[in-house]
Parts: C-alpha cells; structure tokens; sequence
C-alpha cells in the first residue's frame, strides 16, 4: 500500500471511541473513518482485535467510508496495555488503531500488616482484594496520618518486601496512634481499604542476634552448645528481648524448636544424636519495650550456623583408605601440574591449587542438589 | 570417574586461556582494546535486547508481538533515528562520520527508552528497561573512548531528542505502541549494523596501537 504524500498531522484513517475504557461484560460499536484523502470504501475495510479477524457480519456501513463493528459482552483486556483493535484496509494494512481497556474497578485492599525494624521506619504489606485480577493497571497508595491530627501522608517507596509493601524511612512518632489505609486505583474507579490503627511501639522488630556460635560441650556426644549476642540496635532502646532457637539435622528439614531461652544469651541444646552435623539459628523478639509488657515482632532467623557432635573413636565401616590415598596421590599430581603451568603460561593463568579445591566442592553441592530434587 | 572430572576440569580453565602457547597478557590499552570492548558491549546488549523485546512486545499484545508485524512508519515516527539506511552509503562513510552517527543515534534512542521507563506498567518491565538503559549508556560511553583513542573530536549537540519540529508526539495509546515497536525495531537494527561496524574497525586499526608479546616456549 502506497501512501499519498502526507501533512504530519493527517491519519489515513480515525477510530472512534479512541482508547475506551469499559466494564466486563459491556458492549461496543466501534467506527473506521478513512481520511477523504485517502480512495478507501467502506468495503475496502476490515477490523481485528488482539490480531484476529472479526466476522463481517458485525460489520455495518455507516457512510462510504466509515465502516462500524459490533462487539458485545467483552471480556477482561488479554494484556493490561488494552486490548488491540485495529482497522484494515483490504491488503491487510494499518489504517488506525484503538485500544480498549475492558476490566472491573479494584476492590478494597485486605490484610494490611506492618512492622517496625529499631522503632526507626515503618514497612507496611497489604494483599489487593480480588486476588488481583482485574484486567487493568491498578496502582495501590499507602496512606497514613496521626490521629487526631490533619494532615495525610503518602508512602513514597513501594515495592521493598513484595509487590504490595511500602516503605516509611522517617519522620515517626512513638507514643503516637497512627492510622494507616491503602487505596487502590484503576481506570474505572477507586477503593480504600479499612483503616488499621498502630503505634509503631506495638509493632516493633529488630536484627536477628548477631555472632552465633555453636559448639560442642567436652567430650559430650548428645549436647551442643549455643552463644549469641544480642543485636545492637537494641542497646538503644528501653526493652527486654526474647529469644529462640530452632536447629535441625543436616539432612533433615524438620526444624526442633527451643521456645524458653528466655533473656539470656546462651543456651545448651542437649539429646542430640552423636557424630550429627546440626544447623542452628537464632532469632530476637524485642518485648516489654519501654515497660509495656507487649511483646514485638520476632526478627528474621540469623543465618545457619553449623556444628557437629562428637563420635566416640571406632573403626565404622565404610571408610575406604585407598580411595583416600588415591586423591592425596591426585592432588599431589595436580599441583606438581599447576606449578608447571604457572612457569609456562606465566602472568594470565588463575589456574592453581586453589581453583582445584573450589571446584570439588561445586561439585559435592550440585551433586546434593540434584539428589534433593 | 574422577579422572574424566579433572579432564574436563582441565580443559574448561585451559580454555580461558588467551591461546597456547605461552602468552603474556599485558596489552596495552589503546583503541583496539576499546573497540574489542565496544564490540563485545554491542553483542551483549544485542542479546538482551532479544529478551527485552520480547517481553515488551508481549506487553503490547497481539499484533505487536507477531513474528510478521510490520505496521506503516507514519510521518511522526521519523523522530527516532532510523538505522535503515543503504548499506553501500554507509560504507562509504569516513570511519570518523560512521562512528559520530553511532554516538549520536544512541544517544537519542537512549533518551526514548527512558521516556517508555516512566510509562511502562509491570514492575519486571521496568526493571528490564532500567538495566538496559544502564548497559546502553555504557555503549555510548564506550564509543565515545573509541573516537578519542582514534582522535576524533565527540560530537557535540543536543543529546536529548530534537524539539518536535511540526511532528507531534502521539496522540493516542495505539499510536504509541506503534511509535515503541519502531524504538525497539529501530534499536535492533542499529545494534546488529554496530557490530559489523565494530569489527571491521578492529582489522583496520594500525598493529603498532596494539602489543600482544607472544613467545613461544618449547611446548
């Protein structure tokens, strides 16, 4: 199709409405008005939506060249962009386009729950009410303000724990009720959760404790012993912490939870298998936070530490030695190579020893791993 | 087993290896290493194009995203700087000239991309968008060392897209989904073009800028 020579501003053709936005289930006639500079009939025309054809017997001329479709109880947008409905000429050609956005207005956002981390911010989470779908970009704002006093405020960085979270760096009073609600909006309307009311106090968590240190206890083949310490932000503040301890068999992934640790910061776990490699973790519950006898949110767990129980010296079975001195021959072999190679190819090789090691324990991993599966 | 590990082992570290036999790394850095460099960026961001289109244009939707599509070019798309110029013209170009156009078409497309940042909708998309946009301005940068490893003068200029000389910016939603799959179409075109351009600069630049020492060692 060859085009005439065009002033910038003409459009071969015009669709009408242009860029609609509508309810699910509604009805719409569209038209294609070929400009009068182009030779283009009604007949000459066809429509698609979303790259497919729509039957002719929707199609109604309306003038020589305008050419209308009919398109009833229309389901949600196939890609939040809008629908694709495109006017043709005869040889397939784009004359005009319009995009529809078909969906639902959003529903009140649900389950909002925040949390403090050192009393110093405040990260909210909420989850949209129609499990989300509703066609249509819906843009959510958490909003909070004191109680009490005028003025509202708008969370300005989204996004940090999961797509429906919110982040407030500053600016917060202790002591002090605030309300907190999120309103979510779309193209075809607004809603606004129910307002949640908190005093940051209530709500407060903290670092999980820091310098975990598993070990073992003498000779003593069912016991390990834990140390922590507790995390530093909490000298700060006026409160008494909690503690648990959860650890588990290295090949196992059922976790045995120690629940009254209380304050202190050690503890001894005890009727442990021996000769076990156990994982350990720690977390803190910041409570009694300036004398109140609330307690806070628990803190995130601190990463695994890991410690084995001894086995008492026997010969098991099991333990092949000539495989253990085939490796040591191996390495030995292998590093005479490296050193050699070094000499050789100097200057650009990372090759060594070291490379070596790294690469038998990838290969233990991935082994393990694909064993897990 | 074990030796077939170490073998295999072997033969993937000797790999990264520039070559055997013996080869002393130390090049110097001059324009050869900025045009490897250019050269090897222009791949890579050729590559994450093919991802990022193809999630854009899925975000579009149908047509848009059809192996086939290939709406009309309208008067207004002429702003984003077209790639699909005879090839035997280009040729002919200066090595100077053709790596000036380089700098200043990415430039520009740059600029778009980061327009359709601000207006994209899923968090994914944008977050795609924002680390391309990153790697691009590497490219541009990255041409810019070339020209002056070689000598030339940057162009200078506006770097932003020109001010809309009579051609609106488009006014309606489908317009500008046709405006941004002719960005990216664009954008594809220039890339695949560069790195010929790249690579034939890296046969033409003197020995003399580049020193590699080799010495052979009895292997």
């Amino acid at each position: 199709l060859i085009f005439p020579a065009l002033s910038p501003a003409a459009d071969p053709a015009v669709i009408s409405p242009q860029d609609p936005t509508l309810l699910i289930g509604s009805s719409l006639v569209a038209t294609c008005t070929v400009s009068p500079d182009f030779p283009l009939k009604a007949e000459d025309l066809y429509w698609t939506l979303n790259g497919r054809r729509l039957p002719a017997a929707s199609y109604a001329a309306l003038g020589p060249s305008t050419l209308s479709v009919a398109l009833a109880r229309l389901n949600g947008s196939r890609q939040q962009s809008g629908d694709n409905l495109v006017c043709h000429s005869r040889d397939g050609g784009i004359l005009a386009g319009s995009c529809l956005y078909v969906g639902l207005p959003p529903e009140k956002p649900v389950n909002i729950t925040c949390w403090s981390k050192n009393m110093k911010d405040l990260t909210c989470k909420w989850a949209p009410g129609t499990e989300g779908e509703t066609f249509l970009h819906t843009n959510y704002t958490l909003k909070y303000k004191r109680r009490w006093y005028g003025q509202d405020n708008t969370c300005q960085e989204y996004h940090t724990a999961g797509t429906y979270s919110c982040h407030i760096p500053k600016d917060l009073a202790l002591f002090t009720p605030y309300e907190i609600w999120v309103e979510a909006s779309n193209r075809l309307g607004v809603a606004v959760s129910d307002v949640v009311m908190l005093d940051i106090l209530d709500v407060v968590t903290t670092d999980p404790p820091s310098d975990v240190h598993v070990s073992r206890v003498g000779d003593l083949e069912d016991q390990l012993s834990v140390r922590w310490s507790s995390p530093p932000a909490l000298k700060d503040f006026l409160f008494q912490a909690k503690y648990q301890i959860q650890y588990r068999v290295e090949d196992s992934s059922e976790w045995k939870v120690v629940d009254d640790v209380g304050n202190q910061t050690s503890c001894r776990l005890a009727g442990l298998r021996p000769g076990t490699v156990y994982f350990v973790q720690v977390r803190c519950n910041p409570f009694s936070i300036y004398g109140s006898k609330k307690a806070g949110i628990w803190s995130d767990w601190s990463n695994p530490t890991a410690a084995s129980t001894p086995r008492s010296e026997r010969v098991t079975g099991g333990c092949d030695p000539k495989a253990g001195e085939q490796n040591t021959t191996l390495r030995r072999e292998l590093k005479q190579f490296f050193g050699w190679v070094k000499k050789h190819a100097y200057g650009c090789s990372n090759l060594g020893i070291k490379l070596y090691d790294q690469w038998r324990v990838w290969l233990q991993k991935s082994h393990k791993a694909r064993n897990q599966v | 087993g074990d030796s077939w590990g170490i073998f295999t082992f072997l033969c993937a570290a000797l790999c990264n290896l520039p070559a055997l036999p013996a080869l002393n790394c130390s090049e110097e850095l001059g324009a050869g290493q900025s045009i490897q460099q250019t050269y090897d960026l222009t791949r890579y961001l050729e590559h994450q194009l093919r991802t990022l289109a193809g999630t854009y244009l899925n975000y579009l939707g149908p047509p848009f995203n059809e192996p086939d599509f290939n709406p009309p070019r309208l008067a207004r798309a002429e702003r984003v700087p077209s790639a699909t110029v005879d090839l035997d013209l280009w040729r002919g170009l200066t090595d100077n000239a053709r790596l000036a156009a380089n700098y200043r078409a990415y430039s520009r497309l740059l600029c778009y991309l980061r327009v359709l940042d601000g207006q994209v909708g899923t968090a994914e998309l944008r977050h795609r968008l924002a680390h391309f946009c990153a790697s691009l301005q590497g490219l541009v940068l990255s041409i810019g060392g070339v020209m002056s490893s070689l000598g030339y003068p940057l162009p200078t200029g506006p770097a932003g897209p020109p001010a809309p000389s009579g051609a609106p910016v488009a006014s309606n939603d489908f317009l500008k989904k046709m405006d941004d799959f002719w960005l990216l179409k664009e954008l594809q075109t220039w890339l695949w073009r560069s790195a010929k351009d790249f690579n034939r600069l890296k046969k033409k630049v003197p020995p003399a800028v580049v020193t590699l020492r080799l010495e052979a060692r009895g292997f």
